[in-house]
């Protein structure tokens, strides 16, 4: 019996890592926010630190997290996408944290960071950014999984069969909508 | 400073990503049009730079200098690396990357007038 559903298909239209499609915007944003965030940060830290020292550190935090974003999106291997998870998911942390402390506690912030006002500074891009992000990923560790499942019950048809095809019908969805 | 030249920018990147975001919408890819306009964008960006440049020459400082060098560093980088990256790019997603470039070349123009307040929008 034949399997056809199990086949990467790296084609132009249907992306093929987290590099591409969606993933070309996504990273070319990340690496706008890490290349802005590490010059602004570095600029800060070395003329004025003592001004506010808090915020200062709090950005290079930032810069630090976009950086690996970027890179991992970029690579797009199962332990970058771990890796971009973990740091996605601190982002959003992040910005949520430092935003509601930014606006509960001004004394702390004299000059703003990325994340303060939950990133209203930067059109709130730096809260949608890890939200995105996270979907992006999710879509991808859905995906794996499919595969996964399709090639365990390739080998096995009689008793994954239901749970297999439900999961390729998620693929063929995700596919068109990509 | 005459604002012509940012204003110019800031209309001309919007228009940009408005178009880009058009084709994306349209399933488009990489087109020679959107090419040609990131070559206008290029264009218009490196006179500002000049234009900043030669500001500086004449002898006048902003408060942050070494943010401005560095605006006036990246600035020509954008429309280029948004080239190279949207291009390999076979979907509609190449004209996406197109559109942040095109608001990124406006927003540029507004964070420099805040950097240095000489430089009119």
């Amino acid at each position: 019996m034949s399997e056809p559903v199990a086949s990467p298909e790296p084609t132009a239209s249907h992306p093929d890592s987290t590099r591409t499609g969606p993933g070309r915007v996504l990273i070319a944003i990340y690496a706008l926010f890490a290349l802005s965030a590490s010059a602004r940060a570095g600029v800060q830290i070395v003329t004025k630190f003592s001004h506010a020292p808090v915020a200062y550190l709090l950005s290079a935090f930032a810069a630090v997290v976009y950086v690996i974003a970027t890179v991992t999106f970029a690579v797009g291997s199962p332990t970058a996408r771990r890796i971009a998870l973990l740091s996605c998911s601190i982002e959003l942390a992040g910005v949520l944290a430092v935003g509601t402390w930014s606006l509960a506690d001004p004394a702390t912030f004299p000059d703003a960071t990325v994340w303060s006002g939950y990133g209203s500074g930067y059109g709130y891009v730096p809260l949608v950014l890890p939200v995105f992000g996270l979907l992006w990923l999710r879509r991808w560790n859905r995906r794996a999984r499919t595969r996964r499942t399709i090639i365990t019950s390739a080998g096995d048809a009689g008793e994954a069969a239901d749970g297999s095809v439900d999961h390729r019908h998620q693929e063929t969805s995700w596919r068109r909508s990509g | 400073m005459n604002g012509a030249v940012p204003t110019t920018i800031i209309v001309a990147g919007l228009v940009l990503a408005g178009y880009a975001l058009l084709m994306t919408a349209l399933n488009r890819r990489m087109s020679v049009i959107l090419l040609a306009a990131l070559g206008v964008l290029e264009i218009l960006l490196l006179v500002e730079v000049g234009l900043i440049v030669a500001k500086l020459a004449g002898g006048e400082r902003p408060a942050g200098l070494a943010t401005l060098i560095g605006y006036l560093i990246a600035m020509p980088l954008v429309p280029v690396a948004a080239a190279f990256w949207g291009l390999m790019e076979r979907s509609r997603w190449g004209p996406a990357v197109i559109a942040v470039a095109g608001l990124v070349a406006a927003v540029l123009m507004v964070r420099l007038h805040q950097i240095w307040p000489v430089i009119h929008v």
